[in-house]
């Protein structure tokens, strides 16, 4: 993973609901989309979940975690909303280089692209500085001469494809003319563009424009086959050549009526003549006169391009000949090709380095986000593109605890902090999560910190085993407890013990008086001597409540073959097989399955088998803990709200009681492959 | 993007020509048409008042070409897609896993070179399989919305859901499939509707064409369509795609990387996709071979080396290549070293996969015919009409399309297999003893098969309208009346007839730039799915009624989508 262990990701409970297929609720009259919007039921993901554990290794799963700090919340339907079930809505485009704004009717018309001075180097999509070739310092700050664009890392500059510019500004101006009209940088391609022209200029005027066919036949690609345009200058001329066609072949009397009404009813025997797909003929139909239309002019029928000013490009038959030489010659080699990364928003032409032009620089969005069912705004941003601030924010991490893990020391503490740190420096009894080793358990701490305002009852529950092949034993010592509300710190400095004693029923007497984990960790003598008891909450604060987590990491396929040299078979056999029929035994069916397919492989952890159901798959030997949280508070009504929490949960009148479930998965660590 | 100015200057002018034009044929009672370009025009460059993104029917449509690999996404009317979007596993990490970005770091864990099946090696970087069987559909939603959801905040810049949307989409695909993708995007955004169109007649759009044999060397297979007024006629497909020559690629260079362990098993690649991808495309190319032609057999090995000179001088390329060395990055290494491999090497997967070279036709299955014997089939099935004018209009489409020196390859083969076998289906060795037992008989001079050798492969590579087989020779002498009358009452006096029976390419823009144009052109495609239909039934609300589509040309008075929304069809894919 790459994030550190360990980590904790959430899974948005939408996952859960699939796609609508409407064609399978034909019957039930009501949309599906259209599911009540005020309250999915919070109780809907575990009912569904009793039947499945979710798996962190599944590869959709992939699509439904995030990171806590990315999701958000809808405080009307109470829910978590990742951005998978949220719709956005573009408040501002802003180049992310020079952090202009680029006004909305712009932003089409520039191609997506900033207008003016960014861009991104085409080798390796660093920004680009313009440049001066020629320091010329005369007379103070005069810096004359002929401008370029040179990558600061890859010391790729324009010159490496021959433009250099005139000014320092509107170089992206500068570079479409040169690109668009001058075959400047032809000289080094394969292919000529000598017959590069605008798409008007194809038709020097009108007249010649609409000359009859015969006429324009000097010009057809027999005559010069080494002319191509390039995509953009033939696109543009088959749309004109299409334009013209519809317009030549419409011209029909009927028709003058058909301006007066959408463009659906607009010369519709045109429209369809070019594109009727399956309908059946339509040339036939006009030329034997066919459903006794247009009886009095047959419309010429639309032709095909013919020319490649229409936008006809018939290559010649050695032009790839060229491209193969220069592909094999020594000169070109790998680099002298383009990557397909650097290919992907050129010209489809672009094969060499030398073709491939300085890219504009992606515009980018703030973006106002709102929920998809309610459509209630869950973040908008500030208008202004420098600006960072928001002005509604609802991030799920000030709804949902935040998740925290690190290892027990078992030793003294003397580099534990809040923050988990796989590896504290100084300690050797910390286990290093990176190479967990198979079979020894560790202990957990599970923080949980609540940052609303009303205490939460969280109910976790996990699979004794998690699931896959690795199969890791996994139990939490104390699934059910409290969090304190996140109150006020004054407010719980004055309130003193009475504030503790509602909300703490397991902690000890060390956490109460401290308002700060930090110091009840680190300071309090008590907590390193603790060992961890079952159905016991570890650690307690004032809005945080850890407990602990006892696992068992799993054998990895193929990892016990040096043990196997170390220790005597049936030493090794004492040591798995009891487990994992304990495993077995006390598990429940989910897991039942995964653990049981696990034990008939072992018989063949050979390492070296190629069987490839054998070998380690990717990250198979991360340890991640599926862990289904169930989180129930009463929160105020909204009225009430700004009154706190000492007075709303005395009156049970005016609370509602709600509750949240999700899964989360916690990263433990990566187990090593041999046990030691 | 740069073409911006050129063409905004190109769409002032528009109307004012097309009103001269109008007074030019002195009909000026068509004032209709300026303004209905106007319209269309000020709508595709993008609302010069930001009043207009408010009128939805006015919106650009956006265009998304669907591939099993890729997902190509832009605006209506411009040449180009905005962006090409894959689906690999780089793409479907966790949000938040920046694995990808860390590769320096990562390198001693992933180096260690794991052996991986072919299907595996390739199937990760699939959106879709046309077999359904092993594909979980769900997840093919999961990504589709992830592709779309980034396509539009990244490429796009623009509020999803609130114009048209045009998918091109192949002419096959299984309705499981078609459904979960309407599925997913109608529930997921609200888009008023969504177009679909088929992906080898965009092609032929985007050539400026009507009619034409679309080649489409595509990721899974190869799908070759005959199209005749935009309308398919022939389909015939192979597996011999890009997704097999990739994974010969990737035999290739494991068996380069590690040749001291040669033990493994031919089905196993260790070395990195994105690796052999990348060569792929910068190194494979394809010998501009002709195949043993005519009645003589096989002279393989030495290609010809002074039979012709079209040849001779495509020989003396390849034979300067031959020595020719490139350096790749090494498979097994971390991308420092370097290894040299024989430039010639590197057109051997082609030769094997697309061609099925060494392998004799009676060994191939149905499904794995080589393509130019593919392409042949395929002109074969179609009607001589069709055939004569398809076979002068080859659309090579696809990602193998970008082989250098494959489309000339194809054309060749092709014209030696129309000279060895005519067009004629019968094949057999009884056959062609009595064919060879007639040649002995009519001529018997043994140098004529030497010259009508030279011919064919000369009149193609000219590409012109010069006939080279005997067809279009026979046409040239044979006068049909109907087709001169025809000709006579089409009042564009095209003097030039279609060329015709002459193997010849046509290059597209491709079928991302088709729909682009037709859309442009406000042209609607015949399956346009609604919103509120779609959300109502599924693909089951759609009407099955062929006779619809019989009745199609009295729809056409004009009213096509006016009095019978309350139905829609699904057409080609119904």
């Amino acid at each position: 993973m790459s994030r550190p262990f360990p980590y904790a990701f959430i899974s948005c409970p939408c996952a859960n609901i699939p796609v609508p297929d409407p064609a399978k609720k034909r019957r039930s009259r009501d949309s599906p989309q259209k599911s009540n919007p005020d309250k999915p039921k919070p109780l809907l993901p575990p009912d569904d979940e009793d039947e499945q554990t979710f798996d962190p290794r599944s590869p959709r799963a992939n699509f439904s975690l995030y990171p806590p700090e990315q999701l958000l919340y809808c405080e009307d339907c109470h829910q978590i909303k990742c951005p998978r079930c949220i719709t956005e809505e573009i408040v501002c485009w802003y180049c992310p280089n020079c952090l202009f704004e680029t006004p909305s009717s712009m932003v089409r018309s520039e191609g997506n692209r900033c207008a003016r001075n960014c861009f991104n180097c085409p080798i390796c999509t660093a920004p680009l500085a313009v440049n001066t070739l020629e320091n010329v310092v005369t007379g103070g700050t005069s810096q004359q001469g002929p401008w370029v664009l040179s990558c600061g890392y890859c010391m790729w500059s324009t010159l490496d494809i021959g433009i250099k510019f005139d000014k320092p500004t509107n170089i992206r101006t500068q570079l479409s003319k040169m690109t668009d009209a001058t075959p400047s940088r032809s000289r080094q391609m394969s292919r000529t563009f000598g017959d590069l022209k605008s798409p008007l200029s194809t038709y020097s005027s009108i007249d010649e424009a609409f000359l009859p066919p015969g006429e324009s036949k000097p010009e057809d690609p027999l005559d010069q086959p080494s002319a191509p345009l390039n995509p953009d200058a033939r696109f543009n001329a088959l749309k004109n050549f299409y334009k013209n066609q519809i317009s030549a072949t419409s011209s029909s009397p009927t028709d003058p009526l058909g301006m007066d009404f959408g463009a659906g009813f607009s010369s519709p025997g045109a429209l369809n003549r070019i594109m009727s797909l399956y309908t059946s003929s339509s040339r036939l139909s006009s030329l034997y006169g066919g459903a006794n239309k247009k009886p009095k002019t047959k419309p010429p029928v639309m032709r095909e391009a013919l020319t490649a000013g229409e936008g006809l490009k018939v290559p010649s038959p050695d032009a790839e000949d060229a491209l193969i030489q220069r592909m094999a010659s020594p000169d070109c080699g790998w680099d002298g090709l383009a990557s397909l990364e650097q290919r992907s928003f050129q010209s489809p032409d672009a094969r060499f380095v030398d073709d491939l032009l300085p890219l504009p620089v992606l515009l980018r969005t703030k973006r106002s986000k709102r929920c998809k069912s309610c459509k209630h705004i869950l973040v908008k941003p500030e208008l202004k593109p420098q600006s960072t601030r928001f002005r509604i924010r609802l991030i799920a991490l000030s709804y949902i605890p935040l998740p925290t893990l690190r290892p027990l020391n078992p030793g003294p503490q003397q580099a534990a902090t809040v923050l988990p740190t796989p590896t504290a420096p100084g300690s050797t009894t910390n286990p290093n999560l990176d190479a967990l080793s198979p079979l020894r358990p560790i202990q957990l701490l599970l923080t949980l910190k609540n940052h609303m305002f009303d205490p939460v009852r969280v109910t976790l529950a996990t699979p004794s085993v998690t699931p896959g092949r690795v199969a890791s034993k996994v139990t939490i010592l104390c699934p059910q407890f409290d969090i304190g509300a996140n109150s006020d710190v004054w407010d719980e400095a004055l309130q003193g013990a009475s504030a503790t004693t509602t909300a703490a029923n397991t902690a000890t007497p060390a956490t109460a008086t401290t308002t700060d984990p930090r110091g009840s960790r680190s300071g309090g003598l008590g907590v390193y001597e603790k060992v961890a008891e079952a159905g016991k909450v570890w650690d307690k604060g004032r809005n945080w409540t850890t407990v602990v987590l006892e696992v068992v990491p799993g054998t990895l396929p193929g990892g016990v073959k040096r043990t196997l040299k170390k220790y005597p078979a049936n030493e090794l056999e004492a040591d798995n097989h009891p487990s994992n029929n304990n495993n077995n035994n006390d598990d429940e069916e989910d897991s039942n399955s995964d653990s049981d397919s696990d034990s008939s492989v072992a018989l063949d952890w050979s390492g070296q088998t190629s069987d490839p159901n054998q070998q380690l798959q990717p990250d198979e030997d991360v340890l991640e803990i599926p862990v289904f949280v169930h989180m129930e508070w009463d929160s105020d009504n909204q009225i009430d709200q700004e009154q706190g929490v000492g007075v709303g949960r005395g009156s049970s009148s005016d609370t509602v009681k709600r509750e949240l479930a999700y899964w989360m998965v916690l990263g433990v660590g990566r187990i090593m492959r041999e046990v030691v | 993007m740069t073409s911006t100015p050129s063409t905004t200057a190109f769409d002032d002018r528009r109307p004012i020509s097309m009103s001269f034009r109008n007074s030019q044929s002195g009909r000026p009672s068509s004032p209709h048409t300026p303004q209905h370009h106007l319209r269309s025009n000020n709508s595709s460059f993008a609302s010069t008042s930001s009043a207009s993104t408010s009128f939805r029917g006015e919106e650009d449509a956006i265009i998304f070409e669907f591939g099993s690999r890729w997902l190509r996404a832009g605006f209506e009317g411009e040449s180009t897609p905005m962006c090409m979007v894959g689906c690999g596993p780089e793409e479907s990490r966790r949000v938040g896993d920046y694995r990808g970005w860390l590769k320096s770091n990562n390198e001693t864990d992933t180096s260690h070179s794991r052996l991986v099946k072919a299907e595996e090696w390739t199937g990760a970087y699939e959106l879709w399989d046309m077999n359904l069987r092993d594909l979980d559909l769900a997840l093919v939603d999961d990504k589709i919305e992830r592709m779309f959801r980034e396509t539009y905040n990244k490429y796009l810049l623009t509020d999803a859901g609130t114009s048209r949307l045009v998918l091109v989409l192949p002419s096959i695909i299984p309705h499981p499939l078609l459904s979960s993708l309407l599925s997913t995007l109608f529930s997921r955004w609200r888009f008023p509707s969504i177009t679909l169109l088929t992906s080898a007649p965009m092609a032929v759009t985007a050539a400026g064409l009507r009619s034409a044999l679309v080649v489409d060397i595509g990721w899974a297979e190869t799908i070759i369509s005959g199209i005749y007024e935009y309308r398919e006629m022939t389909v015939r497909r192979s597996t011999r795609a890009m997704k097999s020559l990739l994974q010969e690629t990737g035999r290739l260079l494991t068996r380069l990387s590690n040749d001291s362990e040669a033990s493994q098993s031919a089905d196993e690649i260790s070395v990195k996709f994105e690796l052999c991808e990348e060569t792929a495309s910068r190194f494979l190319w394809c010998r501009p071979k002709a195949v043993p032609q005519g009645s003589t057999e096989i002279l393989e090995q030495q290609p010809a080396e002074s039979d012709e000179d079209d040849v001779e001088t495509a020989d003396k390329h390849t034979a300067s290549l031959s020595d020719e060395t490139v350096s790749l990055p090494c498979p097994s290494g971390s991308g420092t070293t370097y290894i040299d491999i024989p430039f010639s090497k590197l057109a051997d997967p082609v030769d094997k996969v697309l061609f099925a070279e060494g392998l004799a036709d009676c060994e191939l299955d149905d499904e794995e015919k080589p393509l130019p014997l593919l392409v042949y089939n395929a002109l074969l099935s179609l009607p001589p009409d069709v055939r004569g004018t398809c076979m002068s209009r080859i659309v090579f489409i696809g990602g193998g399309s970008n082989i250098p020196g494959i489309r000339q390859r194809i054309l060749k083969d092709v014209a030696s297999l129309i000279e060895k076998y005519g067009w004629s289906p019968v094949r057999g060795k009884v056959i062609e003893q009595q064919r060879q037992k007639l040649q002995s008989l009519r001529l018997s001079q043994p140098q004529l098969p030497t010259v009508t050798k030279q011919e064919d492969t000369n009149e193609p590579s000219d590409s012109g309208s010069e006939k080279s087989t005997s067809e279009p020779q026979e046409d040239d002498e044979e006068v049909d009346p109907v087709e001169q009358k025809i000709r006579r009452n089409n009042k564009d006096k095209d003097a030039k007839p279609p060329v015709q029976g002459v193997l010849r390419e046509v290059e597209s823009l491709g079928p991302w730039a088709g729909a682009s144009l037709l859309t442009s052109l406000k042209v609607r495609g015949l399956v346009e799915i609604e919103r509120e239909k779609y959300l109502q039934h599924g693909l089951a609300g759609a009407t099955r009624d062929l006779e619809m589509h019989g009745h199609a040309p009295d729809r056409r008075s004009g009213l096509r989508t006016g009095g019978d929304r309350s139905s829609w069809t699904l057409a080609g894919w119904g």
